[in-house]
């Protein structure tokens, strides 16, 4: 199908008018507008019928610009390649619209987020608690809507925090708030009978840092990529490469062939050292430091590289709209060519060992189970999807930056536990290496740069996944008059996979619980941008 | 007379040896075994080897902080430090052990046990879930553990026809290896591995899961008691093990045997040493499962030595 006929079809069933301007109308690409009594029926249609994922929604405060607020949910179809955002206008008089939580579970969080953020309520969403907003932030007081300043502080206030009582005849045994091995604020409250967990409860979004405000108030265009990176401190490139990506998408800027195989170049070299990392750290929950020795060793080469490319250990300020500040010069080819020579007869001989390491085999193989089906259901991404045997890569189903000239494939195993997401990373370092290889190869000399020498037309809206070593990450702007976006919506992939946890780990055991959740490779700071929650097991809106 | 008081010197003697091999070398060789071993395996440069007694002098010279007005915590550290010092004196450590006339293989278990008991009251006496859990797996290792150690020891009792750990260890030398020996020997090996807590048995202390278990409300001075008694335990376990089932050097004449003694010493540290840096933690349950195998395996080495094999 392509992007004229879903429109079409849209049209015809839910009299889905696209929009104007538009900056989407590209192949692969579609924006359209339904109005809030029909959005039920064309979210279903989607979902049930057209085989679209869900990505994340965004609510925007356009009062000023068209006296409406906008809440848009957005959607990929990975079989032909298209994104969509499905537009509802609602009226400031009325904030409410219908929710989809019950059609589409995926969207439980980001429906809260938007109650929460520009107090659109969701009719009909099964929980009724605040997600991202501090239990003792005031009522009536969004941070997204525009007349809200950045940087306001309320003073705080006693207040009952929500949580959910534990099943009869379990006890509590607290993972946070802040995560024991994994160093970041989250809080899981894991219902515990003997060893066994019965249930668990997820409390998160302590590291509101306000980005997201601080990008539609404050910032200019290229001050966002900065933040952006900021956004995680491990793979803080896919941040600015989707934002720069969705930006130029909007304005309709064509960045140089150089630029695009940099951006590629930068990306992998980012998940290759991602990867790593992660395996180190499941070493080191299993209680096998030598796999987390051994690893970040390995590791290490590619941030003297990175180092070497952009000042940091990690390729940071590398991204600007319209290209990219940091050029790969010709002499550091043989540099990169040697560290991943190098790396790859490492990295093969550390695969080769794994399945014949016995007692390394019996943590991950079976545990951590996240069945086909929920992941599909909950719209899990990047390697824990792939894990489970749902084959979809932004890289190769929504090509950008210069993946569509390289030579690869999915990597997916459909064991759905913990071993096969193991392998799914393993694998997928070893494709970076090639992918690598493939670019220094190809790239063709030039400029690094388009020169934006006019203004970014307000009111249009761009949007862009990239397949960050978590998942997809997307982001979508939609642009403003100031030099800045009117609002800018970044998703972090941990923000699809955390919502799975709390089902996947009931009826695993205590010891497996913590592989069991870093083996989603969960970034908190990514996912938490904005401010408080709960999370529950699944049980209470299935 | 005279044979008494060199007896008496004797024991004067190997009493101050066996305290100074528990309490100073326990610390030396947990701190060469990780510089020289852990450390290597894992391409690092590793703490320096007097670390483990920086840390004990560290933990000593702090406040005494405690979480719990519980006597429990009061006695629990000197009660596993005594128990285990005991244990030491009943060990055969190159020479007779100072005890070797007064306690035998019987209160040699009991001692141990006291110790892994102190450790979990201690546990089960603070509100904390880690610590609750890790008296919980410490107390379920314990039980799947102590019987390989009892089978393994009655083996070379057997052997020996004597419930004291000095006839062990010469009977053993002079008898030479047999079957039921050998068979014994790996059982213990792998018991002495999960009694010290070593991977893949660091199930009941395990950082990433408990937060180091029975021991998370503990610090100070108490801590750096428990941590102590621990490197002593392991020291008492690894002479055990060098002494009787490595029937080698112990009827060299003095001070060979002492030397023929701290090699076997050091070459049983760094096997654990390996075996603990090769294997990640494994769970409880499979724990259990694996010490149910080595429970028979004992058993049917004690079968054979009872048939006399």
């Amino acid at each position: 199908m392509t992007t004229q006929e879903l429109a079409t079809q849209l049209q015809e069933r839910f009299d889905a008018e696209q929009g104007e301007p538009d900056g989407l109308a590209s192949p692969g690409w579609l924006s359209v507008t339904v109005c809030s009594d029909r959005l039920l029926d064309a979210i279903r249609w989607l979902w049930e019928d057209a085989g679209y994922r869900f990505l994340i929604s965004a609510g925007s405060d356009l009062r000023r610009e068209r006296g409406k607020y906008l809440v848009t949910n957005l959607f990929a179809q990975d079989e032909h390649g298209i994104y969509l955002a499905v537009h509802t206008e609602v009226d400031p008089e009325q904030p409410s619209i219908p929710s989809i939580t019950p059609i589409v579970p995926a969207a439980n969080w980001t429906e809260r987020e938007l109650r929460d953020m520009i107090g659109v309520v969701p009719e009909g969403h099964p929980d009724p608690r605040r997600l991202v907003l501090a239990d003792d932030w005031p009522e009536d007081l969004y941070p997204l809507r525009w007349d809200v300043e950045h940087g306001i502080k309320p003073p705080p206030s006693d207040c009952q925090v929500p949580r959910e009582p534990p099943p009869e005849g379990s006890s509590v045994v607290p993972l946070g708030p802040y995560f024991p091995s994994l160093e970041e604020p989250a809080y899981f409250r894991l219902f515990v009978e003997g060893e066994e967990v019965v249930g668990a409860d997820y409390r998160g979004f302590y590291n509101h840092r306000g980005i997201e405000k601080m990008g539609c108030s404050v910032l200019t265009y290229n001050q966002i990529p900065f933040i952006a990176e900021r956004i995680c401190g491990i793979c803080g490139c896919v941040h600015s490469t989707a934002y720069c990506q969705a930006v130029e998408r909007a304005a309709g800027i064509e960045i140089p062939e150089r630029a695009k195989y940099i951006r590629t170049i930068m990306l992998e070299l980012e998940r290759m050292q991602s990867h790593l990392l992660w395996l180190g750290i499941a070493g080191h929950i299993v209680g096998f430091d030598t796999v987390l020795m051994q690893t970040w060793r390995m590791r290490e080469p590619i941030m003297w590289l990175s180092e070497k490319l952009s000042g940091n250990r990690r390729v940071y300020g590398g991204n600007i709209i319209g290209g990219v500040r940091l050029d790969i010069p010709t002499e550091v080819h043989q540099d990169v060519l040697d560290m991943l020579d190098k790396l790859e007869t490492e990295w093969k001989a550390l695969y080769k060992s794994i399945p014949g390491d016995t007692s390394l085999m019996a943590r991950l193989r079976g545990t951590g189970v996240l069945p086909h089906e929920l992941a599909v259901e909950r719209c899990v991404v990047g390697p824990t999807a792939r894990g489970s045997g749902v084959a979809i890569d932004t890289r190769l189903d929504h090509p950008y930056a210069a993946y569509d000239r390289l030579e690869f494939e999915k990597c997916v195993h459909d064991g759905c536990d913990n071993l096969s997401r193991t392998l799914v990373r393993l694998d997928e370092t070893l494709v970076s290496i090639g992918l690598i290889r493939q670019a220094l190869q190809q790239m063709p000399d030039g400029p690094i740069l388009t020169q934006i020498d006019e203004d970014i037309p307000g009111g249009f809206e761009g949007f862009s996944g990239v397949e960050a070593p978590r998942g997809e990450v997307v982001h979508w702007v939609l642009t403003g008059d100031e030099n800045r976006p009117t609002r800018w919506r970044p998703r972090a992939p941990t923000y699809a996979n955390l919502q799975v946890v709390p089902p996947m780990l009931k009826g695993s055991q205590l010891a497996d619980a913590p592989i069991n959740i870093a083996s989603f490779d969960p970034c908190f700071s990514c996912t938490d941008r904005m401010e408080v929650v709960d999370m529950r097991t699944d049980d209470e809106y299935d | 007379m005279a044979g008494y008081e060199s007896g008496l010197k004797v024991t004067q003697m190997t009493l101050a040896l066996n305290l100074v091999i528990a309490l100073l070398l326990g610390p030396l060789m947990a701190g060469v075994v990780r510089k020289f071993v852990r450390a290597r395996l894992h391409s690092r440069q590793g703490p320096p080897v007097l670390q483990p007694f920086y840390d004990i002098c560290k933990l000593l010279g702090k406040e005494d902080l405690r979480s719990s007005s519980s006597p429990i915590v009061d006695f629990a550290p000197i009660v596993v430090m005594a128990a285990t010092i005991t244990a030491a004196l009943l060990t055969p450590m190159g020479m007779r052990s100072p005890l070797a006339g007064h306690g035998d293989l019987i209160v040699f278990v009991n001692l141990v046990t006291i110790a892994v008991v102190g450790t979990v009251m201690v546990g089960l006496s603070s509100a904390s879930p880690y610590s609750l859990i890790g008296a919980a797996r410490e107390i379920m290792m314990h039980i799947m553990v102590e019987p390989v150690l009892v089978i393994c020891l009655i083996v070379a009792a057997v052997k020996a026809q004597s419930l004291l750990f000095w006839h062990m260890a010469e009977g053993a030398t002079a008898g030479g290896m047999s079957i039921s020996m050998v068979i014994a020997t790996i059982a213990m090996l792998m018991a002495m591995q999960a009694q010290i807590g070593k991977q893949p048995f660091d199930i009941a202390e395990a950082e990433t899961e408990v937060m180091g278990g029975a021991f998370v409300e503990l610090s100070g001075p108490r801590l750096a008691l428990f941590q102590w008694a621990s490197f002593a335990r392991q020291i008492v376990y690894a002479s055990m093990l060098a002494a009787i089932f490595i029937p080698w050097g112990i009827d060299l004449a003095p001070p060979w045997n002492l030397g023929a003694h701290l090699l076997k010493l050091l070459g049983v540290y760094v096997l654990v040493g390996i075996v603990d840096v090769v294997h990640p933690r494994i769970r409880v349950e499979q724990a259990i499962k694996f010490f149910v195998i080595i429970i028979v395996l004992s058993l049917i080495g004690l079968g054979l030595a009872i048939g006399g094999y």
